[in-house]
């Protein structure tokens, strides 16, 4: 019996103790360095008998950093009423409603965001506002979501949506042409022509909202010369890696951002091929004779790189009759080749891209050259960063482009990488499909697609990583938590125009440096809460924290939110 | 004790009689293999694939890597243009061809014999060696010798073939060098084993204990009476390991972990066009057929060998 009378007191004692931790994770979402700035509606008079309404009980929450010394963007974001948020920033940043439309910046409930514990179920059931809840996720075999019947905008057109993936392209299309997927991301150039000659298919062409490049880090031998990377730069054909190599719509890069964003393509066009030129350039380096190198790359098709294999052969073959280099070819795994390739492993030349996330400057330059930058590239080049700086805290286009312009002319200077393609690809579906689209964001829009049944099944190049998206920065991953995640404002669909999304607008003062957002009024998530202003805080605030309790997500590098606001708030010192 | 005795028997008499067994138990073999239709073919095959080995650069009208971009008026992943078949005679001929990277698939696929072949007798060779050495000295020596060596290479068998290939190339790199030390290490315990049962039923014979009794060293009965009678089966398990290593290797070359870019590996071959399967299908076939040729011809004369020298099988061979 004592046993018994142990055992029911030692419950007793855990319920406490789960109690009191509860309550302290409230506190972890609650301001850091500020009481809540509002004053607490329960202080007022009760009304009689009538229960408290829901909107009584809001508490406003802030996160603020004491200062802006800390490197970032962001200085506050405050709660200011249930369906008002409010961003302070430390420097004007006109571009913040392309940056907020961005699916890492997708809103979730702070309660579930909290009962994850930042992690766990959040990387497979993320619960979201979208047209698309996840109802199961086969790992290895396919993702399967479900209409939201609450959703707040037009209800999705399927009842069902169904992600499968394939890393061959000819098996993509083979699923195509039997029918039993509606859908294919990147068919392969060379059977573009095939899907246009076939009458059951659609092809779309996705603009060419991308880069491929070829990078290298100046802390290794022999690249820390910048003659070495000139050198390579002007040996290197790219006209004749693009008109062999990439389809139609693809051009070879003058710039390393696309010339359709605004300021793009200022400044000095790249260096034309001169192998002569090159040997010369590498010979007064000390390397008359050549070297030897790696080119690392990974075998995942992308828009920017549709046949990784095959350009990185040419390439190895070109520095071998251009400049004499003997380069061995790597092959890597995705996630290894990312990873090594961000924390500056890869002592040789690598090939790596980037498309779009959303159109600005600072979604290209900033996010590889930029102060937050990775060491993709080595150390940065201080001109290059100060340019950036100074251009994305102006408002106007006309006004950044100076900065721009020098910045573009550093970057070929300096040579940390050869910008060589803006690859066109494309989509295919079945050509019974309507409102089929292409992105040139890669973020295809499915809910307002329609194959003429109850569901649509899209397949891609590969497997979503997870799908809690703050912390994931591949196309794949991103895509498929489009579907069941917003952020305040969204891209237009198939384009790049920002719109309301979750926040009717987001209003700035006259200097760019506070923006205020409206949310949407009745908007719930796939659990049936409500979305308040809460909720934005919390979300944003976990990524922004570092010693926030809810800072874990995938890896914890929470990647998007350092490159696109400048920096974590308590970041631990490297 | 009869080093007097020994010399002149030994010299005289032994020597000569081993001379003479083996040299029949040769020509037994060649006329036994010649009777065999699927061995000529096989022969012939495999002289064929010598002799393209031997002579690329002659039949070879390209350098297996140069990129024609800009030499010729070709495109990436052409279909091969044979005038005799009816291609205009304005183009250049590619017999079979034109890859990925835009080089000639003819030249690559006869430069591809060359690293085949190589591949399949260096790997089987070294393995031979290793394995013929750790099988005679466990058979001959027995006890705690045998016991050691053969429960090391129980554990290397254990393992499946290709999977423990894959593991020993993953740590030492990928490259071709190291696919085929990884192919030989996997193979040494098959050899090693065939030696091992023959230098056991050998041992046992009376010319061994002749031999013995005449006060032959060790080392002199093991390798100058015991393994030559012992190299039939091995000549089979090795012949038909060649095919083996061949496939083998070229699996961890489709893989990526064997011969690396822009080497003109057959597997390596195979894997770089695997996409382009539907829309350039004989990117996939000529290398394709390639492999199945040269692994068809040591089969085939593996088979060939083993019906010859096998005793048991001489009637059934002669069906």
């Amino acid at each position: 019996m004592k046993k018994w009378y142990l055992f029911i007191v030692m419950l007793l004692l855990m319920g406490l103790v789960a109690c009191g931790t509860g309550g302290g994770n409230n506190t972890t979402a609650e301001p850091v360095a500020e009481e809540p700035v509002a004053e607490e509606p329960v202080a007022e008079e009760p009304m009689e008998e009538e229960p408290m309404e829901e909107e009584m009980a809001f508490e406003p929450m802030v996160m603020a950093a004491e200062n802006c010394d800390y490197g970032g963007l962001i200085k506050e974001i405050a709660a200011l009423d249930e369906l008002t948020v409010q961003f302070t920033m430390c420097a004007p940043d006109p571009a913040f409603p392309s940056k907020a439309a961005f699916t890492a910046f997708a809103i979730q409930p702070s309660e579930y965001l909290e009962a994850t514990g930042g992690t766990g179920d959040l990387l497979e059931k993320p619960i979201g506002t979208g047209p698309y809840m996840v109802e199961n996720w086969a790992r290895g075999e396919e993702v399967v979501f479900k209409r939201y019947d609450g959703y707040w905008g037009d209800a999705a057109k399927t009842e069902t949506l169904v992600f499968r993936w394939n890393s061959e392209a000819a098996a993509r299309l083979l699923e195509l042409q039997a029918g039993t997927v509606d859908g294919i991301d990147n068919p392969a150039p060379d059977d573009f022509a095939t899907i246009e000659a076939d009458s059951s298919l659609a092809l779309i062409n996705r603009p060419a909202l991308n880069i491929f490049y070829v990078a290298m880090n100046n802390t290794y031998e022999p690249f820390t010369d910048e003659k070495v990377r000139q050198a390579i730069a002007m040996g290197i054909d790219r006209q004749r890696i693009v008109d062999n190599f990439y389809p139609a719509g693809s051009e070879v890069a003058s710039h390393f951002t696309p010339c359709s964003i605004p300021n793009a393509c200022v400044g000095d066009s790249w260096y034309e091929f001169d192998p002569e030129a090159a040997r010369a350039l590498l010979a007064e380096a000390g390397f008359p004779d050549g070297f030897s190198t790696e080119i690392a790359y990974r075998d995942v098709v992308r828009s920017y790189l549709p046949e990784p294999g095959v350009v990185a052969q040419d390439i190895q073959a070109q520095l071998k009759e251009n400049l004499n280099i003997d380069a061995e070819i790597v092959v890597m795994e995705s996630g290894a080749f990312l990873d090594a390739s961000d924390s500056g492993d890869l002592p040789g030349l690598h090939l790596l891209g980037w498309g779009a996330d959303y159109p600005d400057m600072t979604n290209f330059l900033d996010y590889h050259f930029g102060a937050g930058a990775s060491k993709q590239f080595g150390d940065k080049f201080d001109d290059i960063t100060a340019a950036l700086t100074q251009g994305a805290a102006l408002a106007s286009d006309e006004a950044r482009m100076p900065f721009y312009e020098e910045a573009n002319n550093a970057i070929k200077q300096h040579v940390p990488m050869i910008p060589v393609a803006h690859g066109g690809s494309g989509v295919a579906y079945a050509a019974a499909v309507e409102g089929g689209h292409a992105s040139p964001l890669g973020n295809e829009y499915f809910a307002v697609m329609n194959p003429g049944k109850d569901t649509f099944v899209w397949m891609q190049n590969a497997e979503p990583i997870s799908l809690y998206c703050s912390d994931e920065t591949d196309g794949e991953s991103l895509r498929a938590c489009e579907q069941v995640t917003e952020a305040l404002l969204s891209y237009e669909i198939g384009g790049t125009a920002v719109q309301p999304a979750l926040a009717t607008s987001c209003d700035p003062n006259e200097d760019l440096t506070v923006w205020t957002c409206h949310l949407r009024e009745g908007v719930t998530f796939h659990d049936g809460s409500k979305l308040d202003a809460n909720d934005v805080v919390v979300s944003w605030g976990l990524q922004w924290d570092a010693s926030h309790p809810l800072h874990i997500g995938n890896t914890g590098a929470f990647t998007y939110f350092s490159a696109l606001w400048g920096g974590f708030l308590n970041a631990p010192e490297e | 004790m009869s080093k007097v005795a020994e010399l002149p028997l030994d010299d005289a008499g032994i020597g000569n009689i081993s001379d003479y067994r083996s040299n029949s138990l040769w020509r037994l073999t060649l006329r036994r293999v010649l009777r065999q239709q699927s061995a000529i073919i096989g022969l012939i095959l495999l002289g064929l694939l010598v002799f393209l080995a031997i002579a690329a650069p002659i039949i070879a009208p390209y350098d297996p890597d140069q990129v024609l971009i800009g030499v010729e008026d070709v495109k990436k992943r052409e279909s091969p243009c044979i005038h005799i078949l009816g291609c205009s005679t304005d183009k250049t001929q590619h017999l079979m061809g034109i890859d990925g990277n835009v080089r000639d698939e003819f030249s690559r696929v006869i430069y591809g014999t060359r690293v085949s072949l190589r591949v399949g007798f260096v790997t089987v060779s070294f393995a031979v060696l290793v394995g013929t050495l750790l099988g005679a000295i466990s058979g001959f020596l027995g006890g705690w010798v045998d016991n050691i060596i053969m429960r090391i290479l129980d554990v290397v068998l254990a393992f499946p073939f290709l999977l423990l290939a894959i593991a020993i190339v993953s740590v030492l790199g990928p490259g071709l060098t190291n696919a085929m030390l990884a192919i030989a290490i996997v193979s040494i315990p098959s050899y090693a084993r065939v030696v091992r049962a023959s230098v056991l039923s050998v041992r046992e014979q009376d010319f061994v204990e002749a031999s013995r009794a005449l006060g032959a060293s060790n080392w002199r009965i093991l390798f100058g009476r015991i393994l030559p009678n012992s190299l039939p089966p091995l000549i089979v398990t090795a012949t038909l390991g060649i095919a083996t290593a061949i496939l083998d290797t070229a699996a961890l070359s489709f893989i990526g972990l064997g011969a690396q870019p822009p080497t003109s590996e057959w597997g390596a071959m195979l894997a770089s066009e695997r996409n382009q399967v539907f829309s350039a299908p004989h990117l996939v076939f000529f290398p394709g057929l390639a492999i199945m040729l040269t692994v068809l011809a040591f089969n085939l004369l593996g088979d060939g060998l083993r019906d010859a020298l096998d005793p048991r099988l001489v009637h059934g061979a002669k069906k």
